[in-house]
Formats: structure tokens, sequence, C-alpha cells
């Protein structure tokens, strides 16, 4: 018995001697505390959750602190000017992508992606994502994260109960709109963000962008009062005047969802991030009579399926062991089987195809395959991801938003609007 | 022994006797104001400094995002947002939010500061459950109108849409109406501490002459205008000023309700510096729209000044 104890003190001792030589070798980055700097979106609960199991790995502990939208612009920004160093990874909107390229305020990935592209599988990650969240003209200045498709959630019993297809292109789902919309009934054919700045500019932009408009010309300079341009906003509005709940002038994405939500809307354009929710029994009251389609395209346009999302970013003002341990977190959070841990715990967010294709996944979401279609014909260009896009954003969100609440006329706003976008180049 | 008294100080200073030396009023002024020093340098670093750097930077071009552009344009960003017709708008909106809504809440504040008045156990404690909307947080204040008051679905909103209270498209979706709601929100939140300031003042004042006016056969509406309202100045000044230039300053119920619209109907001037300065990084332009709001304010508390002095200097006589 003594002997035996003495047996297992010795290999106890020598494992403890032995770990950390282990540790040194396999979790060179052991010790290092990353600040990532989250979004408040679906999947910044599933980051802190799987915070613990990255530090088991590789001894890298990650602390998330989860902002809201523009308080992760002002801290990340305020972080990255006072040269800091305070976030060592920051999610990284679709549309920043042109400010940090400009700015260099984020380490370039090319790099490191061309070197470790067999252990990341770049293969499985959607081109259009991998450009979209995070490249600008060739510098990769973020790693794609979460990426979102632009799709029409609508309901299929109202469809089947008017003995109407569900809409194909834009016309059919104008047309649709109008023939599922019963005011006596409190019930509408059709919703999107009407509310002053970023909510109503975006819905609109995609919404633009699938019936022919385009926010710049093709030299690159600012078009918003071009005749595609006007022609679209011209319907939108009628959309709005005879489709939409009247509040909905009002507003931003919480307020369109809940509609949806609340059974208050036949169709609804929007980010298949939310999706998971509409058959939760708790939020939702069209549970079971729900479902996502591919965004329509106008008749005879190629789709052109709204891309948005999420990238992740490393602080070039860090030194460059905290870089590379942040390299190897982005690898990891990024990998297929994390991909598909978050996946599970609600993240709504994608960026492989394998993800999308994995059986359990689909078995719980059964609306993959259209978010897979979407990221194949993706258009993450439909706001344009330029450094003066805050500026334009919102200008037009002023301008939308006078014509539909204001009632000013679209061509008027449109002309104001566009003289205001020209100031900025 | 004035002599001496004279005599020791000046001894002392010639023997080289370091900081104790002085009389006793020096001493207890050097004291005094080592007591006040942290407080007059934590000031001066997180006002002054930053208001001067404030002024300094509104005299430049300079985006956070693109700092290696910073030029110097001089008063330029100060004309330039003087002639821009949406910050003239925000102005406009500014003065008209804070008039009615100051306005508003004094009279009921001032109202609600009389019926208190008398001591007793129900004023009490109805004083203590009014000043709930004061202990919230406005931007979470904003958030439950604002849930509360939408036209398809909130408790409020939609029957006001229903009864003809509102507009179809709810409070928030008409120009005049969301200014009106906005206006709403800040009486229900702060009339309550106007209430308590004027109820402090009310409370201070000397009831001799609230006597003195009941003897002279005063009615009520005399006694409030004639003896009351001049006797109660201070408080009125305080509550006035405190209240404009926190209304002046407005932007948690913006940003959570109307961002600014519809249109521009709700865009007012901190609303619209803040997004300048952390939307687009403008920190030149946002620095000028800033000092301008300064300006502005100082004018509004020094116009109380003046029409306060010369109520107070007609009521005394």
């Amino acid at each position: 018995m003594r002997h035996h104890r003495g047996l297992a003190g010795i290999a106890l001792g020598t494992m403890a001697l032995a770990a950390p030589f282990a540790t040194a070798q396999e979790q060179p980055y052991s010790g290092v505390t990353l600040n990532v700097a989250s979004m408040n979106d679906q999947f910044s609960g599933p980051l802190v959750v799987l915070a613990p199991s990255f530090e088991a790995e590789t001894g890298i502990a990650v602390k998330v602190d989860i902002l809201s939208y523009p308080e992760l612009l002002t801290k990340i920004t305020a972080d990255f000017i006072g040269e800091t160093g305070g976030y060592d990874v920051v999610t990284m909107d679709i549309v920043w992508a042109g400010q940090f390229a400009e700015a260099g305020h984020t380490v370039l990935l090319n790099d490191w992606i061309a070197r470790d592209a067999e252990e990341i599988g770049v293969d499985d990650i959607y081109p259009v994502l991998m450009q979209a969240l995070g490249n600008y003209e060739g510098a990769q200045v973020a790693f794609p994260f979460a990426g979102y498709a632009n799709v029409l959630a609508y309901r299929p019993d109202l469809y089947e109960a008017a003995g109407i297809a569900p809409p194909q292109t834009m016309e059919e789902l104008v047309a649709a709109a109008r023939a599922l919309t019963d005011r006596e009934a409190n019930r509408y054919g059709w919703v999107a963000n009407g509310q002053r700045g970023p909510a109503v500019a975006q819905d609109w932009m995609q919404y633009n962008a699938q019936m022919g408009g385009s926010i710049l010309d093709a030299e690159g300079m600012p078009a918003l009062n071009s005749p595609e341009n006007v022609a679209s906003l011209t319907v939108y509005k009628t959309l709005f005047d005879e489709t939409a709940p009247p509040g909905a002038v009002d507003y931003d994405w919480g307020g369109r969802e809940e509609s949806f939500r609340q059974g208050l809307v036949a169709n609804m354009q929007t980010w298949s991030v939310g999706a998971a929710g509409y058959d939760n029994p708790d939020l939702s009251k069209v549970v079971g009579n729900n479902a996502l389609m591919l965004a329509p395209p106008g008749a005879g346009m190629e789709p052109r399926y709204g891309i948005g999302g999420w990238g992740l970013a490393i602080n070039a003002d860090i030194d460059e062991t905290r870089q590379a341990a942040a390299w190897e977190y982005i690898k990891w959070v990024t990998s297929p089987e994390v991909q598909k841990q978050m996946a599970e715990l609600g993240g709504g967010g994608y960026i492989r195809m394998s993800t999308l294709a994995d059986p359990d996944l689909n078995a719980l979401y059964p609306f993959l395959p259209v978010i897979h279609e979407s990221f194949l014909n993706g258009d993450g260009e439909y706001r344009p991801r330029i450094p003066e896009y805050p500026e334009i954003q919102d200008i037009l969100g002023t301008a939308v938003n006078a014509v539909l609440a204001g009632d000013v006329d679209p061509q008027e706003a449109l002309d104001a609007a566009q003289e205001q976008a020209m100031e900025l180049f | 022994m004035t002599s001496v008294g004279l005599a020791t100080p000046a001894g002392r200073r010639r023997t080289g006797a370091p900081f104790a030396a002085g009389t006793f009023g020096q001493r207890r002024r050097l004291f005094l104001l080592a007591l006040g020093l942290p407080s007059l340098l934590y000031v001066i670093a997180v006002a002054l400094v930053p208001l001067a750097q404030g002024m300094w930077l509104s005299l430049f071009e300079y985006n956070l995002l693109r700092p290696d552009r910073r030029a110097f344009v001089g008063l330029d960003n100060y004309l330039e947002q003087i002639s821009d017709p949406v910050v003239q708008q925000a102005l406009w909106n500014t003065l008209v939010f804070t008039v009615l809504a100051v306005g508003i809440e004094f009279l009921l504040g001032l109202g609600l500061a009389l019926l208190l008045w008398r001591d007793s156990l129900f004023n009490r404690v109805a004083l203590a459950l009014m000043l709930v909307p004061v202990a919230v947080t406005p931007l979470v204040v904003g958030l439950v109108f604002r849930a509360l008051l939408t036209a398809d679905f909130g408790m409020i909103g939609h029957f006001a849409a229903q009864w003809g209270l509102s507009g179809e498209r709810g409070f928030f979706g008409y120009p005049n109406s969301a200014m009106g709601a906005l206006i709403f929100i800040d009486v229900w939140q702060w009339t309550p501490l106007m209430a308590l300031i004027l109820l402090a003042g009310l409370k201070a004042l000397p009831q001799e002459a609230i006597e003195a006016a009941d003897v002279a056969g005063a009615s009520p509406w005399q006694k409030l205008r004639l003896v009351i309202v001049p006797m109660l100045l201070p408080a009125i000044f305080l509550a006035l000023v405190l209240r404009t230039m926190d209304a002046f300053r407005i932007f948690d119920s913006v940003f959570v309700t109307t961002k600014g619209g519809p249109d521009n109907a709700t865009n007012v001037l901190m609303f619209h510096a803040v997004k300048e300065g952390l939307e687009f990084f403008n920190i030149g332009d946002a620095s000028a729209l800033s000092n301008l709001m300064l300006a502005a304010i100082g004018l509004i508390a020094a116009g109380f000044v003046l029409v306060i002095r010369r109520a107070d200097r007609r009521m005394l006589g």
C-alpha cells in the first residue's frame, strides 16, 4: 500500500513537473487575457459562454465586453485614436471596413490567412462573406465571424387563405402586400423600418438594390437622386402608405420584428439572424405560421441578396504576442466546431458552408438552406462600404424618413440628399 | 504688545522659517486652500481642461478617423454651424422643447408644491411616491414610453390611435405630436423635481409674513401673487435655471424614441452634436456646436438672473 502510494506520488510529481513544460509548448500564449469588444447581438451571449472552453484549450483568458452599437463604435474608435490598446479584438460591422482600412487601426490579416489557410479551411467560408465582412480593396482588416442574409419572412397561412403563391419578384411582393392588407382586421401586407436615421436608410437601400437602384455610380460617386432611386422611393412611399402598419414610419429593427411576431404583418424583409425567435412561443404569436424565403428581386433582374454581419478585427496598437494570441482566438471562434456550437447556442450568424449544411443544425433551424442560397448570390455592397458611409447613411436616413413621414416629394428629398452627399467627396 | 505681535512673524521670516510662517489668518487661509485644492484640481482636470481643449479643437477641421488631415480653420466651424439649416432647425426645436417643457413643469410643480405645503403624513407619502420618476434613468424612461406610445401595439398608443387622440401613425409618427410626446415624457419625469425644489423654498418662508397677509385680509390669489411668489423667487430661480440647463441638453429620450424624426421635427442640438462627434467623429464641428450650446445656456442663465433681479427689486420696492 505504502509502495503504491509512493508510485502515485512520483507519478503526480512527474506530471506536475511536466505540466508547465507541456503548457509552454502547447499553450504558448497561456496567461494572456484578451479583451473583446462585442456588439450586443445574438452572438455576444454565446461568445461569453464559450470563452472558458477557449481558455481550457489555450490558456488564453477572454473577457467579452458587450456594447450597444453606438457605444461599441465610440469606445473602439477612442481606443484606436488614443492608441490605448484597451481592446485586443473588436467586432466590426460590415459597413465599417472602409473606415478601418483607411485609418489603419487594425492588423492586416492577409498574410496570416494565407499562412494558415489549410488550418482555417478557407474554402469552407463563403467567398462573399470573406470579401464583405472584412476586406476593403484587398486589405483584410477583419475576419468574417457572423454573416447574415437579408431574407423575406412571410406568413404561409395568410398566403394560403388568400389563395396567393409566395412572391418570386418584387412586383409580386408589392401586389401580395396590397392583397393581404386588411385594415379593418388590423392586418397589414408588408412592413419595413421607417424611423429616421440608420433604420430607414438601411431598409430602403436593400429595397432599392433589389429594384435596380444604387447609392453610388460607376465611378464610386454618390448617385442618390438617380431616376432608378427616385422611382424606387416613390413605390416605397406607396407601400408604406397602403400596406404597412401606420406606426411603421417610426419603426426601428425592434419595432419591425415585433410587428411580425405579433402577427400584425404578412411580409417582412429582415436579417436571417432574428428568424429563430419567430417560433419561440414566449416571444411570438406566429409560431408554426411563419417561413423564410429568398428576398425576391425585381422582375427580370439578377438576384442580389443583401449581406450583412460582423467580422473580428485585431487592434494594431497591441504588442505582437497579444496580436498572435488574438489571431489564435479568431481562428478558434470561427472554426467549424465552434461555429456549430455558437449556432446551437442561438448565435444566429453563419460563415461556413459546412455549418449551414450540418444535419443537426438543419433539424434545429429548417430555414438554413435559404441562408445558404442567399450567401451564394450575396451582395455585400448595396450599402457602400466606404469611409463616408456613416454620413451618407445619415443623409439618406433623414431624406427617406422625410418622404415617408413628412410627405416630402421623393425627387425633392433625394435632390437635397445628393447635394449634401457630394459635399463629403 | 502690538510691536511684539508684528515683530514675531517678521523675526520668523528672517530666520528663514518656511510654510509655518504668517499670522493665524494667513495660516488659516493656507489651510483652507489646502483643503479645497483637491476639488479645485479635480474641476480643472475634468471640466476646465476639456473645455479649453474643446475650444481649441473647434478651430480645426478635425476628424478622428482621418487625424492626419487636421487643419486650422479659425472660426469656420462656427460659421458653418450657424448657417446650417439643420442646425438652425435643431436650435429652434431645442428652444421650443425647453420653453414648453420647463414652463409646464414649473406651473405643475408650483401647484404640486402648494398642495403638499402643509405638513401631513399623506403629503409626506405623496411626495416620496412622486419622486419615483426622478430616480429612473432618462434612457429607460424613454424606452418605456416608446413601448407604451407605439401606435400599433403600445398599451397607450394603440388606444390613443383608436379613439382619435393621436393620428393613426401614433404620437411619434407626426412632427407636432412627436415633439409633444417628448415634452410629455420630460414633464412626467421632471415635474416632481421642480415641485421638490419649490416645496423646499415654501417650507423655508417666514410664517409671520404669511400670517400678516391673512390678518390683512388678503385673498389666496393676492397672498400667492404678492407675498409667496416674491419671497419664493430664489427657489424659483434655482428650479428654473437647473431645469432649463438640463432641458436644453435633452438627448436620451430623443435617442431612444424618435432619433430626431419625423424628418427633422425633433432633431435637437445635443442629438445633432453627439451624432457629429461620436458617430461621424467630426470633432471640430462637434466642439464648435458644443461651445455654441454652452454660450446659449450661459445667455439663458444670465437672462434668468436679470429677470429675477428686476423682479426682486420691484417686489422689494
